[in-house]
């Protein structure tokens, strides 16, 4: 057995070295890893998935079940088709699934083990006991089941491209470059796709036309593309794969922009090519098919017209003599092509009747003296990792032939993935044994053996007559052939064995070691909807999706359940096409690029003074400032907390949602979208309020502004302001189109401080010397605008702590000189700043609540004891109506209450449930009555013990009561008092004077 | 990913918009005068039918204008937009692609890729 090379003008005579587990081989320039392991004699290239048997390489294309490689010099990645891939100098493959070797696979125990392993085994076997799936069977399968590993690391290597066509022609072989043709010069916008880095499809791939137009195909080829790429209207792409047919014709196809070139790693290595279309025509040809044996899955069993391809494409006889096994008419050409090149092969083998297989088949059999078997098929086939001996029967006799390569053909299968995919229906059509393309659901037109037809006779008048929907000239098509025009098969699905062992193997899908005999399994276990069947048996649901096996297994189901075909239709074909990996879906979309990060003005600063961050939304806002470098972030929050209220902190709250609400009915809009009653706020003071849903429950809430009747802004939350302002929006577009309002964003305008604690108004003196703080001329809840360094800034009286304070709006072009300034003043008087993390304990210690931490969407202001914030005079406001529905306005709903430990050492945790046992049972027979939960927790610095906020059913009656809060790990549950949620200044005396 | 005519702007993919549920459904002039029940049915319930659908959208990530449309929730074909204060188009300007009782439209749906 050797290999012989075939001149080919596709592959160049520079020689390049690959490595392929380690050992260096010779090939060309223009293989694929494919072509130059057959080259090389190499037929074993992988282990398979299930059963760790040994896989050589089966196809010659996108189709391939079998010969998955990783290649390691591309940042290792796995299961890449090496009959499509091709090689460069220096490449490095590895074979996949398969440990130690490849030649000795420890995995393959499973071979021996196979009858164990049929359809359903996951299921059936690995049921318990409890615990035993995560922790040891799944493990377990994951690694010995399976395919490549995945690359260490991610890497963006893809960019997006978008188009707009008014054709889009997937396919350049015989029928798309014919179409293409037609569309020369027109006015339509034409993009022409080929998978391949060359066009010309079948008349590349084979012998199978003689001459086209009285020229040889390889010189129709030059000529049509010449004409082709000098036309402005029509562009095209090579090595470009459509994967997927979306509704509304938009395609994604997928660029190679290196196919046989090492990767630079600066360039992006593919181009996602994102397509609307106006019409698609599909010319993307058709699939062999193979048919089930025994051991039809050892290395050498190729399909046949991928044998032929080799030779033409590739320049690469894999093996001079071998059997070809057939049930059509087709396989003539290989035949013929074989007897040119010198080679004779072993023996012809043709399932058909001698009387119904062509003259011309049998006249060059006879003449070349080549045993023919008609009315025959393969037994099987037998070998140490190999093929070495073929049994045909025929009749009652059976003999066995020594080759190395057997060549299958079990006919063609239109290649229907994308017309499917496209919610087109396809039907079944008895002469070509297959389904084919029948009502399409979108603009789509499908050409040549795509629609079914294989009779390249027929294919010009096809062209034309589908074609005939574009303003475009007649295209004439005069074809020679060297096979018959007429197709002919024989059904064939699968052979009969010799003998009935449970080890005799006869796939039906090689990529996941599904054979016959589990398709028959699973019948008799009652799948026999061909949908469950697929599930339960992973029949075609390998990265190849069974393209050259799924009709077949249709086939053999639809025997079984002596049903016709087209009552058990097909599986359906879901995109992509082919895998792409996620790095050509991500595109640029990576790391920092896939979520803008946002940054305050003071961001530098942050990260000058060691702030340890945190995201919020988008925004980066510092969780709290590591004093020194041991600091633990309890320690820091402790001590911030405390400094706070001693003397004061500063934090950065530009990140706080800003909208500004203008126009002539912006009183009315804001009584509408708020529970709070703003007519009689006098302007220039501010209020907390509160936004709810239609449903009464709370959805937003921050501090509005008063400017005048007409002028409002409104905060809110930091993560919430995108959804405010969209909702403030939809209310004035569709409830309230008469009310004149103007909404803008302007969180960004402005950056924020907070800065609070009793030294505070100090500092505010120290750093506006000419501005008045005094509690009667700026009292609590008012806001000023000041000159500023040329600008002008406001300044609001407000607080999130509970101790006095400020809040600052200042354009950010000198936020940082301002906030640096008030360093520089609040030194003398131990200004710190602090963070999010300190932000939200003072505000428990002081009984506030945070949006999404108190509140979760079943919360309403009442549940809240925020009754005082609803405008009960209010003839209306979005949500108002819930608030009395019978469910809202429940005694028992959840609601807020402070919890204080009796134990002060006690720690609360936060999230834990509130019971009224004090002790958990060891073994829980009955539900625990469930009272609420904890929806805050902290260690108080200021009190010295641990604090939390609850909701708790009916919490507003049970002040002063004795409950237990449940702690990790632990049965003995926390003793609490539920106490009043402000710890802090109950009486507000810090904040108002 | 289906193409989307915004009445403002044209032809944009999908992605652009964001779907705003059922049109047409006013929000109460005085919720206070309605009872429980009808308050109950205009904030909780919508319609949800396979075929013929009027559905809000925005788009959000555009000129931000809200509109409606006309879809076939059964092939997702859009038949109509039409800005928020234009009339409801009548049913019967539309074809009901619907054919079985089930409603599996007679193309494209689903699992139903084989003629019968
Ligand atoms: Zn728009």
């Amino acid at each position: 057995m050797s290999a012989i090379n075939n001149n080919c003008q596709y592959i160049s005579k520079k020689q390049v070295k690959i490595t392929f587990d380690g050992k260096t081989y010779q090939a060309y320039e223009g293989d694929t890893i494919a072509s130059a392991l057959l080259r090389n004699n190499i037929r074993l290239v992988g282990r398979s998935f299930k059963y760790h048997r040994p896989r050589g390489i089966y196809t010659c294309g996108i189709e391939e079940p079998n010969a998955l490689v990783q290649i390691i010099s591309e940042h290792n990645e796995p299961n890449t088709r090496a009959t499509i891939k091709r090689v460069y100098d220096g490449m490095e493959i590895a074979s996949q699934n398969r440990w130690p070797s490849l030649k000795y696979d420890f995995g393959a125990i499973n071979n021996i083990l196979s009858p164990i392993f049929s359809a359903g085994f996951y299921y059936k076997t690995f049921m318990g006991p409890k615990g035993f799936w995560k922790n040891l069977y799944e493990p377990l399968i994951r690694h010995s089941a399976g395919l490549g590993k995945p690359p260490k690391n991610f890497r963006s290597k893809s960019t997006h491209q978008y188009h707009n066509n008014d054709v889009v022609i997937i396919g350049a072989g015989l029928s798309g470059l014919a179409a293409a043709k037609k569309f020369i010069n027109t006015k339509y916008k034409v993009l022409l796709i080929e998978q391949d880095s060359y066009l010309g499809g079948v008349l590349k791939n084979s012998n199978k036309v003689k001459t086209i137009n009285g020229l040889t195909p390889q010189e129709w080829i030059s000529e049509t593309e010449e004409l082709i790429l000098n036309s402005k209207n029509i562009t095209v792409l090579k090595n470009t794969l459509v994967t997927t047919y979306n509704f509304t014709n938009h395609l994604i196809a997928l660029e190679d922009k290196f196919a046989g070139k090492k990767i630079d790693l600066n360039k992006s290595e593919l181009t996602l090519h994102k397509i609307r279309t106006s019409n698609t025509i599909i010319a993307n040809g058709h699939i062999e098919r193979f048919i089930s044996f025994r051991n039809n899955d050892l290395p050498g069993v190729m399909l046949a017209s991928s044998f032929e391809k080799y030779i033409h494409r590739y320049g690469v006889v894999p093996e001079k003599e071998p059997i070809i096994f057939t049930n059509n008419s087709s396989s003539l050409s290989l035949l013929k092509k074989l007897i040119s090149l010198g080679c004779k092969p072993k023996a012809y083998v043709d399932s058909r009747k001698k009387d119904n297989i062509e003259t011309e088949i049998k006249k060059i059999l006879r003449d070349s003296d080549i045993s023919f078997f008609t009315d025959a098929e393969i037994e099987g086939c037998d070998g140490n990792k190999k093929v070495e001996t073929i049994t045909i029967r025929q009749g009652k006799s059976f003999t066995k032939l020594k080759s190395s390569m057997l060549c299958v053909s079990g006919g063609y299968n239109p290649d229907i993935h994308l017309f499917t995919q496209s919610k087109g229906l396809v039907k079944w059509d008895k002469n070509i044994l297959s389904f084919k393309p029948d009502t399409p659901f979108q603009k789509t037109i499908t050409l040549g053996s795509t629609s079914g037809n294989y009779s390249f006779k027929k294919l010009c008048d096809e062209i034309n007559e589908k074609l005939s929907i574009f303003k475009t000239k007649k295209v004439s098509l005069d074809i020679n052939l060297n096979v018959p025009n007429k197709f002919s098969i024989k059904e064939l699905w699968e052979t009969k064995k010799k003998n009935n062992s449970n080890w005799a193997k006869s796939f039906i899908d090689l990529h996941n070691d599904v054979t016959t005999k589990d398709l028959k399994q699973a019948i008799t276990e009652g799948f026999d909807r061909i949908e469950h069947l697929k599930r339960y048996t992973t029949n075609s649901m390998g990265t190849d999706q069974g393209k050259i096996s799924s009709i077949n297994s249709l086939a053999i189901v639809s025997k079984m359940l002596k049903k016709e075909i087209s009552e058990v239709g097909t599986t359906t074909y879901r995109p992509p096409y082919a895998p792409l990996s996620f790095a050509a879906i991500a595109g640029r979309s990576t790391y920092e690029f896939y979520d803008p990060e946002r940054k305050t003005s003071i961001h530098s600063w942050h990260l000058k003074n060691n702030a340890v961050f945190e995201d919020v939304g988008q925004w980066k806002r510092p969780w709290y400032f590591k004093a020194s470098e041991n600091e633990t972030m309890h320690q820091a929050v402790q001590r911030e907390s405390k400094m706070l209220r001693e003397n004061a902190g500063i934090l950065d709250g530009s990140t706080l949602g800003k909208i500004e609400i203008k126009g002539r009915d912006a009183l009315e809009f804001m009584n509408l979208m708020y529970t709070n009653a703003f007519t009689k706020m006098k302007p220039m003071t501010s209020r907390y309020a509160m936004m709810l849903g239609e449903d009464g429950m709370i959805k937003d809430d921050g501090i509005i502004c008063k400017i005048s009747d007409q002028h409002f802004i409104a905060t809110t939350t930091s993560s919430g302001a995108p959804k405010v302002l969209a909702d403030m929006e939809e209310y004035l577009q569709t409830e309230w189109p008469h009310l004149q309002v103007y909404l803008n964003s302007i969180t960004e305008q402005f950056s924020t401080f907070n800065i609070s604690g009793p030294k505070t108004r100090e500092i505010m003196m120290k750093v506006f010397p000419d501005i008045d703080f005094s509690n009667d001329a700026f009292p609590f809840m008012t806001f000023k605008n000041f000159d500023y360094k040329e600008t002008k800034i406001r300044i609001m009286r407000a607080s999130f702590t509970g101790e006095l304070g400020y809040e600052i709006y200042i354009p950010p072009k000198i936020g940082l000189e301002l906030w640096e300034e008030i360093f520089s003043c609040g030194k003398e008087y131990n200004l710190i700043p602090y963070g999010t993390e300190t932000m939200h304990l003072l505000r428990a210690e002081k009984g506030y609540i945070v949006i999404g931490q108190e509140t979760d969407g079943t919360v309403t202001p009442i549940d809240l004891n925020y009754n005082w914030m609803i405008g009960k005079n209010k003839k209306d406001f979005i949500g108002k109506r819930s608030l009395s529905r019978p469910d809202t306005s429940r005694e028992d709903r959840k609601q807020l209450v402070g919890i204080s430990p009796i134990n002060k050492k006690d720690i609360i945790e936060e999230g834990q449930h509130i019971v009224e046992l004090n002790e958990l049972p060891k073994k829980i027979t009955n539900p625990i009555k469930y009272l609420g939960h904890v929806s805050s927790g902290y260690h108080s610095p200021n009190l010295n013990h641990s604090i939390g906020l609850a909701m708790i059913r009916g919490g507003k009656n049970l002040l002063g009561q004795k409950f237990f809060v449940t702690a990790t790990g632990k049965t003995k549950n926390i003793p609490v008092e539920i106490v009043n949620p402000v710890f802090i200044d109950p009486e507000n005396k810090r904040l108002t004077s | 990913m289906i193409l989307i005519k915004c009445p403002y702007c044209g032809e944009r993919d999908q992605s652009e918009f964001e779907n705003g549920g059922e049109a047409h459904v006013i929000r109460p002039k005085n919720p206070e005068s309605l009872s429980d029940k009808d308050w109950g049915e205009y904030v909780f319930y919508r319609n949800n039918p396979k075929g013929i659908f009027y559905e809000r959208w925005v788009h959000s990530h555009g000129c931000k204008k809200w509109f409606n449309a006309v879809r076939n929730t059964s092939t997702d074909q859009i038949l109509k937009v039409y800005k928020v204060n234009e009339k409801r188009p009548d049913l019967s300007e539309f074809q009901n692609t619907l054919k079985s009782p089930s409603g599996e439209p007679s193309v494209g749906s689903g699992n139903f890729a084989v003629k019968k």
